[in-house]
């Protein structure tokens, strides 16, 4: 496995001591989101990593990891990694690639770039960043730099949309305080699965007593731990939300004094609650009434109590803005907001990591405003979206590429493009091979690299520095644990290299990483070099927690200065203020004839432990914990369609059928099943239609779909 | 001799895998589907309702372990540590170990001889964790001398009983 070290060339039992010559050397795991991003320690021999594990010193992972973060070995040293920058000589998707010199693709790339520009304006360049997220702030800069407004990312399918529905209510919004509660709203979200890296302290607080009410349709690792579990049918929870207002009204559980002074809108979301009785609800839903009521009590009741959202399972849905609107109310309405033990509002950070720092990374990201550029990809599909979220909307643009309206998208610069990612990915697939250029950096030669012009070997975070910070005021400046594999380079060095063709007035691209970090951290009065002196990490000195309540200050930053129950800047694009509920797209009740040939609802990419996204499917060890295609699917759904665990089946949706494996289990729940995303040969996004989305956001409806699952022939 | 054991939480355990993974990884497997480790899940329905429970078994070290006794060549030993550790130059690959041992913990290598959990006692003598109990997110996996994790497991329930017995507010509902 280790391309430079037999197995007899390593020491027995990997014992890091002068005789065995085996060294630990600190980096982070980047495999999954950076949210996570576990402090790693690499065993290292003779410049080869034989060995990892978690950084006890890591107030955040705490040491450990997960089965992904544990088979980073197999990342590093894959026989799939790029280890040249290729130009295709075939056609698109053919596999036909020779080698290039770094000068000679980045000079193509100025060359290509600066044509496109001079004829159609900087506009019809795109910029796309996929996983890892570090690059982000560098390739905004760039594309802005460059005149480009058209910077996307995979948030267009992820948070982007939950951040949104809470902006829209309070202008900002705030994890939960989970150290603090007594009582935690887990609404679709398995932190077991998708941030491994804190749960520890999670059932260490359940075990000192903290409540726990869970939301989701399907059973997770934490329903064991749940006092209540409210399994809705996929989709409802807009009015699951609802009619829990209703019971806080009703039975005047809810906050009045924070509602009188701090909201507006409060009468008419009111009434309009009125009509979710706990019956209706339950109708709606499928929860029983009484555990609505009992949640509700619960919730409103428990003080403090917190609401703990995913990313994305609940804005997954083609109604999902205005769910996530009536979920993230429920904060509000009971007095949780910026609260101890509520959800805590922390300022904007760096990279998703929000810990009190202080950094201008929006000023440096944002190097020429939106008024001086082109309208962006998606403002006209997604108003309300891309004025609260400073990106172009990616899920619009193969539309945009094919339309060419309101003007032509020529070509893209993508680091981590999947085109697998798109609803309808045989649509976003077709779009990319109407672009005159196409670049994908990359750590492997995956479908979406083999349809580029040019592709380019990204590394590994084991062969970079990269600044890190974690929610813990906790921040690290890694050193590369070993050379990059061959000649691939960190995504930033590509980056201020392409600034040089690209953007050459700039006067921070054309420094590097350090110095624009530096100049992001000028605020907070730290610097990297400070940082880098400490291996593994430091506490940072000066960086302290926000106070709570900083609205009885500073107001929302909301139109109204308020918590809006009912949302101006919704009303003035012409979308309901209230958060109403509306069914999916296609649902048992919207659409009962297509219910009748699709019975099933589908959910799709809901997390599994061994894998993110597309990122460890080619590892033997990750792939081996669960090899084949599976559905999840209940055992009453099973045995009415005459299957047994591990028959062949044919998923089949409106758009297509693929094949699968039956997988019976009780974690669905009767009437809806469950498959992972972007597996190979079983990519169930090909067979959802690439309008399959919400108006407001432009997120895709993966977690409500309809299908049919029929037993195949052996 | 101390006993060396180690502890798991069913309470605690997500089911995530990890310690399958850092295990293949502290032991170098190239065969994907061989670790000293393995997860079962369990799965119960209550009406609308359900719960999923794993297990994570490696070897159990037992005290007095059948795969040591019925070994014919003595390849199978108990060290000073209470590990079942293994001469794999004196094995002959009968699978005598396999047959006997109740919880499958004999793995076999592809030259024919067994391979098993050795407790990463080079580590633990270093004095580092298993590689298994250290990758645990959830620190459901835990080792120890059997008598230490015994008294631990006391204080914990004790503790837990008291906190039930002083509690101020209504306890869980069901």
């Amino acid at each position: 496995m280790n391309q430079l070290l037999n197995k007899s060339q390593i020491p027995r039992g990997k014992v890091p001591t002068p005789e065995s010559g085996i060294e630990i050397k600190k980096t982070v795991c980047d495999i999954c989101n950076p949210n996570s991003h576990c402090g790693i320690d690499a065993y290292v021999k003779d410049g080869v990593v034989i060995k990892v594990e978690g950084s006890e010193e890591n107030p955040h992972s705490g040491g450990t990891l997960c089965s992904k973060g544990a088979a980073s070995r197999q990342y590093i040293y894959h026989q799939d990694r790029l280890l040249k920058p290729m130009v295709r000589t075939g056609d698109r998707g053919s596999d036909e690639f020779e080698p290039i010199s770094w000068d000679d693709a980045l000079d193509m790339i100025g060359e290509k770039f600066n044509t496109i520009k001079s004829e159609s304006g900087p506009e019809a360049v795109g910029y796309f960043v996929g996983y890892p997220k570090w690059m982000r702030p560098y390739v905004k800069r760039l594309a802005h730099s460059f005149g480009s407004p058209n910077y996307m990312t995979e948030s267009s399918t992820c948070f982007s949309a939950t951040l949104m529905a809470a902006k829209l209510n309070y202008g900002c919004f705030g994890p939960p305080d989970v150290a603090n509660t007594n009582c935690l709203l887990v609404w679709s979200a398995n932190p077991f699965y998708s941030n491994t890296s804190t749960v520890r302290r999670l059932l260490d607080a359940i075990e000192n007593g903290l409540k726990i009410i869970e939301v989701g349709p399907f059973t997770t690792p934490l329903s064991r731990h749940a006092d209540i579990h409210l399994r809705l049918r996929p989709g409802t929870s807009g009015a699951l939300a609802l009619g829990i207002a209703n019971v806080m009204i009703e039975q005047n559980l809810y906050a009045r004094e924070f509602v009188d002074k701090w909201t507006t809108g409060f009468d008419a979301y009111a009434a309009y609650a009125k009509e979710f009785t706990p019956e209706k609800t339950e109708a709606i839903t499928g929860v029983p009434a009484e555990d609505i009521i009992a949640a509700a009590r619960m919730y409103a009741t428990t003080k403090p109590a917190a609401m703990m959202t995913s990313a994305s399972p609940t804005v997954h849905h083609t109604n999902a803005s205005q769910n996530h609107r009536a979920i993230v109310a429920l904060v509000g309405l009971t007095g949780n907001f910026d609260e101890k033990g509520g959800n805590h509002v922390c300022p904007p950070g760096y990279n998703e990591i929000n810990n009190g720092i202080k950094m201008r990374e929006g000023e440096f990201t944002q190097s020429r405003p939106w008024a001086d550029m082109a309208p962006r990809v998606g403002l006209d599909a997604h108003p309300v979206w891309c004025k609260q979220i400073p990106q172009a909307n990616a899920m619009h643009l193969p539309f945009q590429i094919n339309s060419q309206q309101p003007y032509p998208i020529r070509a893209l610069m993508g680091f981590g493009l999947n085109f697998n990612m798109w609803p309808g990915s045989d649509y976003m697939a077709d779009a990319l091979t109407k672009l005159d250029f196409l670049v994908d950096v990359d750590l492997f030669m995956t479908p979406t690299a083999k349809m580029a012009d040019l592709v380019l070997p990204a590394c590994t975070s084991f062969e970079r520095s990269e600044f890190k910070l974690y929610t813990e005021r906790f921040g690290m400046y890694t050193e590369p644990v070993i050379q990059p594999l061959g000649e691939s380079r960190p995504d930033t060095d590509i980056i201020f290299d392409l600034a040089k063709r690209l953007a050459p007035e700039d006067p921070l691209l054309k420094t590097d990483y350090e110095t624009c970090i530096d100049w992001m951290l000028e605020p907070q009065g730290l610097k990297v070099a400070d940082i880098r002196k400490h291996d593994g990490g430091c506490t940072l000195e000066g960086v302290n927690p926000p106070p709570y309540r900083k609205y009885e200050k500073n107001g929302f930053p909301t139109p109204s200065g308020k918590m809006e129950f009912a949302s101006s800047q919704l009303a003035d694009e012409g979308y309901d203020a209230l958060p109403v509920y509306t069914e999916p797209k296609y649902s048992p009740i919207s659409t009962p004839e297509l219910a009748e040939s699709f019975p099933l609802i589908l959910n799709t990419g809901s997390r599994l432990p061994m894998y993110v996204h597309s990122r460890t499917f080619r590892l033997p060890w990750t792939r081996a914990l669960r090899p084949d295609p599976l559905v999840d699917i209940n055992p009453e759904d099973a045995e009415a369609r005459g299957l047994s665990d591990g028959d062949p089946i044919t998923l089949s949706t409106p758009k297509g059928s693929i094949s699968f494996k039956a997988h019976l289990t009780e974690l669905a729940p009767p009437g809806v099943v469950s498959v992972y995303h972007g597996l190979p040969g079983a990519e169930i996004n090909n067979i959802i239609e690439p309008d399959y989305r919400d108006p407001i956001s432009g997120f895709p409806g993966f977690k409500s779909l309809l299908c049919q699952i029929k037993k195949e022939s052996r | 001799m101390t006993q060396l054991t180690f502890s798991f939480d069913v309470n605690r355990c997500s089911g995530c895998l990890a310690c399958i993974v850092a295990c293949q990884d502290q032991n170098d497997f190239v065969s994907e589907t061989v670790a000293f480790r393995q997860v079962t899940s369990y799965e119960e329905r209550f009406l609308t309702k359900s719960r999923i429970s794993f297990l994570s078994l490696s070897c159990l070290h037992c005290g007095d372990a059948p795969c040591v006794m019925v070994c014919p060549t003595g390849a199978i030993f108990k060290n000073s540590e209470g590990v079942v550790d293994l001469n794999r130059e004196l094995c002959i690959g009968c699978h005598t170990c396999e047959l006997t041992c109740s919880f499958g913990a004999p793995k076999f290598a592809e030259d024919g001889r067994m391979i098993k959990c050795d407790f990463c006692h080079d580590r633990v003598e270093y004095g580092l964790k298993p590689a298994c109990v250290r990758v645990c997110p959830t620190k459901a996996l835990g080792f120890g001398p059997l008598k230490d994790i015994s008294k631990e497991k006391t204080k914990e329930a004790s503790t837990k009983i008291l906190k039930s017995l002083l509690a101020t507010e209504p306890s869980k509902q069901p």
